[in-house]
Order: C-alpha cells, then sequence, then structure tokens
C-alpha cells in the first residue's frame, strides 16, 4: 500500500490542510456539521452500546467526507496540516453534543504515539480504521498492582525462539476494552523504566479475556483484561524492546492538548445547560447562586486560557512537559467545580429527578483520578516545576 | 516588541525598581524610563511588565491612575477616584505616606491611599466608571496580584529548602510541596488569564483569577513560612497586606466572581474568551 492508495481515488479534501487558516477551517467544519445535524443527531436512548455507536457513525462520517482526517500524517491516512485541525474539530463536535463528554476524543490519546511508534506500515494500516470509527482502540497501561506508580507493572512479555512475544498478565481499569478491536499495551520485559516495552496487540488473540466491571455512574465503561499466553508478533512492537516508558510519557502532550480542549468545550456546554435550567427554575435565585456560577465559569475559563496557551506552544514546535500538569489539574479542578455548582443550583436535581446530571456528576468525581491523579500532579509541580527535590 | 527587548526592558524595570524609594521617588523614575510612550505605544507588555514586577519586588508607584487616565484619553500624571470593595471610593494619592507597612490605618500603610468619607462626596461621584478604564485597571491589578503572589511563592520556596525539622528540609513533606504546587497552578492559570483579558469580561475574569491566586498564595505561604512568617521582620506580611489591599481595588475577588455569575445567567450562555 502506498500513502496515496490511503485516500480513494476521486476524493477532494474540502480545504487544503496546508493552507487553510483555523477560522477558514472552523468556518468550513461549521458548515458541513450544520448541513449533516440531523443525520449526526445523537440518539436518545443513553446506554454505553448507543454511545460507542454514535461515536462509531460520527467518526465515519467526518472520515468520509475528510474532516477526520485534518492533522494527521498523510503517510497513515490523513490530510495533513497542523495538530490544530484536530483541535479545532474536536471543539465543533462537543460545542454541538454529538457524543459524549470523553470518548471522542480517545483517538487523541492513543493514535499520536501510536503513529510516532509503530512502523510505517502498521500505523497507516491501522489508523484509517481507528479514525473513520470502524475499529475502538483501548489504553492498556493500569494493573492491579501498578496505578499511580505506573513503573511497576508486571504484566510480563517474553521473547520465543521465533521473535515472537507471549504475554501474560492482567489490566484494570481499561475503557472501552469490551469493544476495542486494539490495545496499545505497556508489558515488562526486564526490571526497572528501561524494561517496559509497548505493543499493538488484537484484542481477538487467543488468550485475552475481558471482564467488564460496574462503574459507579452507570456507564460500565472500563474492564479488567486478563492475558494467558497470548501470542503477540514482533512487528507489533511500538518502537524498541524498552522504549514502553518513553511512549508512556509521549502520550501526555497530546492527552493534555487537543483531547483537554474537547473536555474543556464539552464541560462549557454543559455550564450552558445550567444556566438554562436555573432560568426555569421558579424561585428568583440568591446572591449565592450567581457566586457558584461564577465560580464554575471562572475556573473553565482560566483552564481554556491556559489550555490555548499550551497548544500555542505544541504549535511552535515547544516540547511539552511537566509543566502540562498545571493544566492537568486546573482542568479536574473546574470539571468537579461545575458539578458541584450544579448540585448546589439544582437542589434535588441530581438526587432525585434527572438521569443525565446525576450520570455526569458522578463521571466528574473521577477527573481527578484518569490519567494521573490530583495528588500526583502535585508530585510532579513540586518535583519538576517548583525544584523542591526529593520527598 | 519581541522577547528579547521586553527581557531587557524587565530587567531595567527590576533594577529601578529594587534600587529606588517605593512611591514618588519611584514615579518619577519610571517617567524617566518612558513610562508614558511605552503605555500609549504598547499598552498590554507595558502593563504586564511594570505591574508584574511591582508585585515581585514589593515595590509600589501611584501609576494605576495613568493606566485609567490612558484609557479615557486623558492625560496622565494625575488622580482618579478609584473604586473599592463594599462599596467604597479611594484616592491613590501622588504623594508618599509612612514607610511602615502598619502605619496610617490601613492593613498597608505605606501605600498613600485616601478613602473618600461623608464630606468628599464631589470626589466620589467621580469614581471610575467607564468600562473600558475598569477593565485596563483591573488588568493592571491582575497582573500586580500575581506578582505579589510569586514573590510569597518564592520566600516560601526558599524556606521550605533552608528550614530542617525531623533531620530533613521541610521541603521533602508532602503536605507542604502540596501547598507550594497549589500556589503555582494558581498563579499559573491567573497569568493565562490575565494574557486572554482583552474585553470587559475577561478584564474582570482575570482580575478573579488573580485576586484568587494571590489570596491562595498568601494561606498556603503563610502556612509553609510557620512561625518566621507571622514576624514583622520577615517580608511575607508586607506582601499579603498588599495582596489584600489591591484584591479591594476595582472589586474584590469575591464581588467580581458573583457579577462574572450574574452576566453570564441574564445571557443564558457561558461566553467562550480565549480561541485557538
Ligand atoms: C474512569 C476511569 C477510566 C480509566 N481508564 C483507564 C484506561 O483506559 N487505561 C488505563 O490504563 N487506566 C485507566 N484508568 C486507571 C487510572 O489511570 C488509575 O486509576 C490511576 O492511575 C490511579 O491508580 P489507582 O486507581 O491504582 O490508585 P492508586 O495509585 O492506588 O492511588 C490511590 C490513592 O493514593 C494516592 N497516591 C498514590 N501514590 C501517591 C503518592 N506517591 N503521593 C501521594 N498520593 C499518592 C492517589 O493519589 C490516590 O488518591 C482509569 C481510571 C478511571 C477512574
Amino acid at each position: 500500500m502506498t500513502a496515496t492508495d490511503l485516500v480513494p481515488a476521486g476524493f477532494t479534501p474540502p480545504v487544503d490542510a496546508e493552507t487553510v487558516s483555523v477560522e477558514d477551517y472552523r468556518a468550513a467544519v461549521q458548515r458541513w456539521l450544520d448541513e449533516h445535524a440531523a443525520e449526526l443527531a445523537k440518539p436518545a436512548e443513553h446506554s454505553l452500546e448507543a454511545e460507542v455507536a454514535q461515536l462509531g457513525k460520527v467518526r465515519r462520517a467526518l472520515f468520509d467526507a475528510g474532516w477526520m482526517r485534518y492533522g494527521w500524517p498523510v503517510a497513515a491516512g490523513g490530510l495533513g496540516g497542523p495538530d490544530v485541525l484536530r483541535a479545532v474539530l474536536n471543539e465543533e463536535i462537543a460545542e454541538r453534543d454529538l457524543t459524549d463528554g470523553t470518548n471522542f476524543s480517545i483517538v487523541e490519546v492513543l493514535a499520536p504515539t501510536m503513529v510516532s511508534y509503530a512502523r510505517p506500515e502498521l500505523a497507516a494500516e491501522m489508523l484509517p480504521l481507528l479514525l473513520s470509527g470502524r475499529e475502538q482502540w483501548c489504553q492498556g497501561f493500569s494493573e492491579p498492582g501498578s496505578g499511580s506508580d505506573l513503573a511497576s507493572l508486571s504484566t510480563r512479555a517474553t521473547r520465543r525462539d521465533d521473535g515472537s512475544w507471549v504475554v501474560n498478565g492482567q489490566k484494570v481499569w481499561t475503557s472501552l476494552a469490551q469493544y476495542a478491536q486494539r490495545c496499545v499495551l505497556l508489558t515488562r520485559t526486564a526490571p526497572g523504566h528501561a524494561g517496559i516495552t509497548a505493543f499493538f496487540v488484537d484484542m481477538d488473540s487467543p488468550g485475552i479475556t475481558v471482564r467488564p466491571l460496574r462503574t459507579m455512574h452507570g456507564i460500565d465503561e472500563f474492564c479488567e483484561v486478563f492475558f494467558d499466553d497470548v501470542v503477540i508478533p514482533a512487528d507489533r512492537m511500538l518502537g524498541n524492546e524498552g522504549d514502553g516508558w518513553r511512549l508512556a510519557m509521549d502520550l501526555l502532550p497530546y492527552e493534555r492538548s487537543t483531547c483537554f480542549w474537547h473536555r474543556i468545550t464539552y464541560l462549557f456546554t454543559r455550564l450552558d445547560m445550567l444556566l438554562a435550567e436555573a432560568a426555569k427554575q421558579e424561585t428568583e435565585p440568591e446572591a449565592a447562586t450567581d457566586a457558584a456560577i461564577g465560580a464554575a465559569y471562572l475556573a473553565l475559563h482560566t483552564v481554556r486560557c491556559r489550555s490555548r496557551d499550551t497548544q500555542r506552544r505544541l504549535a511552535a514546535g515547544a516540547h511539552l512537559g511537566p509543566e502540562t500538569s498545571v493544566d492537568k489539574i486546573l482542568l479536574s479542578t473546574a470539571d468537579q467545580k461545575l458539578f458541584d455548582t450544579a448540585r448546589e443550583v439544582l437542589p434535588g436535581t441530581i438526587e432525585l429527578t434527572d438521569a443525565h446530571w446525576r450520570t455526569e456528576y458522578l463521571y466528574s468525581r473521577a477527573a481527578t483520578i484518569y490519567g494521573g491523579t490530583a495528588e500526583i500532579q502535585r508530585n510532579i509541580v513540586a518535583r519538576r516545576m517548583l525544584d523542591l527535590g526529593k520527598e | 516588541m519581541d522577547a528579547e527587548e521586553q527581557s531587557l526592558l524587565a530587567e531595567a524595570l527590576r533594577g529601578t525598581m529594587t534600587e529606588t524609594a517605593a512611591g514618588t521617588a519611584l514615579d518619577a523614575a519610571l517617567g524617566d524610563l518612558g513610562w508614558a510612550d511605552l503605555l500609549a505605544e504598547e499598552p498590554a507588555v507595558a502593563v504586564r511588565l511594570v505591574f508584574s514586577l511591582l508585585g515581585e519586588t514589593g515595590a509600589h508607584a501611584p501609576v494605576l491612575n495613568d493606566v485609567v487616565l490612558a484609557a479615557t484619553g486623558q492625560p496622565l500624571g494625575g488622580t482618579v477616584a478609584l473604586p473599592y470593595a463594599g462599596g467604597r471610593v479611594v484616592v491613590w494619592e501622588r504623594k508618599d505616606a509612612g514607610s511602615a507597612p502598619d502605619e496610617g490605618g490601613l492593613l498597608d500603610g505605606t501605600l498613600p491611599l485616601r478613602v473618600l468619607g461623608a464630606g468628599d462626596d464631589a470626589e466620589a461621584a467621580a469614581v471610575v466608571t467607564d468600562p473600558a478604564a475598569l477593565a485596563a485597571g483591573r488588568r493592571a491589578l491582575g497582573w500586580w496580584l500575581v506578582g505579589t503572589g510569586r514573590a510569597m511563592l518564592a520566600l516560601a520556596r526558599t524556606h521550605a529548602l533552608d528550614r530542617v525539622q525531623f533531620g530533613r528540609p521541610i521541603a521533602g513533606f508532602q503536605a507542604v510541596r502540596h501547598r507550594l504546587a497549589e500556589t503555582f497552578v494558581a498563579l499559573e492559570g491567573a497569568e493565562a488569564a490575565l494574557a486572554a483579558a482583552e474585553d470587559e469580561l475577561a478584564s474582570l475574569l482575570g482580575k478573579a483569577a488573580a485576586g484568587q491566586a494571590a489570596l491562595d498564595a498568601a494561606r498556603h505561604c503563610q502556612q509553609v513560612l510557620g512561625g518566621i512568617g507571622f514576624t514583622a521582620e520577615h517580608a511575607l506580611h508586607r506582601h499579603i497586606r498588599r495582596a489584600l489591599v489591591l484584591d479591594g481595588l476595582f472589586g474584590n475577588t469575591r464581588e467580581l466572581t458573583r457579577e462574572a455569575g450574574a452576566h453570564i445567567r441574564r445571557l443564558g450562555r457561558a461566553p467562550r474568551i480565549a480561541h485557538l
């Protein structure tokens, strides 16, 4: 397969990836989304199955029209152009509430690193499957014994005589594993940080067992994943033996730029909803209501400004590092503050009457846990940004 | 002005602020450095550099007046009646106050603030209400508050590394580290909000974020400094007094936050201000 085969013959990209301005790109995406609003609308049903199906439908339509390909390398089936085009697309999808609050941007967590560590042929084969909504991928990092201390992971990969690898162990909290065709998996091949190796694994490989876990918010999005003598071909290694830790760290810049921008936008839409519901209430709001709403808005606005700066730095070629823990802390704090405010401003709603607010409120409780806990982020800021030395 | 020119200017300003007596002498020295032209030609850079450095160095000069005057097209150098928390009005005089922070009956007695009272109705009636002037004043105060917060963080960080208890520097204790990290995050967020503050709403939010960050810094840094931070001898209390007083100018954090909430509730939508 050559790079040009990846885009079907006769396909004319709607805009020129290399020359289009952010404003023109946004306007073109908006026009297209407006024209296709009816077919893309979210189904009324609110199950995880429906959500995953919706995710596939939206990605497929965006891919076929070309939008989902912008900002991805041509060699891997993209149309090229800067990363910021992806952030704009994520923002427009979130503004229109076409998918749920996090899953659309999972692409942004896994794909950039996969593309930069995989063999070019593997990236070219796989990325279009994800972008076009034909597949879901999952992230197999955390284990029962290794959460915050990710580098202690013990799922073992052993090389066989024919060069392939055998994996044994267990992953946990693996989001969407029950729907995923592939997994970006961290394994142990030797002691220490340099003994972690990443693979791109087919989830239908013999020996993989996926058991969905019940979650607190009722959307059972994560699973336990067991590996019993799972054979992985050598050419599915991401990078080289021992590159796994570096891969995990390289994931952060993308998770903390495009993906955060999606969540921030999504949270603004929830603040809008809260304002609409507050307006329906019979009693005149108290000063305390305005104070709480203002504080939630201030927190969201602050992380939006910070995230915008981070993406500008990324666009200017900066290497993103520990300073993105600041973005993470601001975002998880704003996320929880917003839903705490919803509970205050709409008394009784979350507890008694509204399943949507309830689910979202409960989900926000995880914001200080996933993607590195609030405490771990503060440890990083203290050590790396304030140079306070070791604990 | 490019980045290199800005850092040269910042060094010149920092030098002047640390070497010149705060108040009228610094007012004159800033004038000699070209403050008026800078404010006219590069208002965003001028305000960010001058006010954040006033905060970091702990100096002061009555240049908030100039920012307000420039925003309404008036000649610089005079004073204006300025809104203060709780519906009060103050004047930041272009003369010197006491030199000790606990002099003069105000929380920060080093600042030449005059509180307008019963007999000052005419003066108080001229209080700034022009939206562009309020926004400009809030941006300046926001940068000052962030600078003050940075000064407190620097004092607390140094202390945490130097002070040994239980056989090791207190910087090794996670409770101490997390307070300092919290302070840093709040200050970084406030800076981002101020850098994006162009219109009135964004300037209001920028000052609220900065006020919150400075108040958080005061609380955390005071705790990290322990007993020494409670002495008149240690510099911390000067910055804490300064932060509390600046927070009240042009609406305090609490008032501005509530105003932002009321504004978006009336609007029925939360404006997205920073764009990619
Ligand atoms: C909704 C959700 C989705 C997730 N999706 C995925 C996924 O798709 N793939 C994946 O691999 N993982 C996923 N995770 C897992 C997530 O990354 C881990 O939960 C997280 O890293 C924390 O690990 P842990 O749960 O084992 O908690 P622990 O590490 O055991 O932490 C428990 C508590 O101890 C604190 N603590 C631990 N170490 C320190 C320290 N050094 N200093 C101070 N405090 C400390 C923590 O901050 C926390 O408060 C998901 C988690 C959630 C909640």
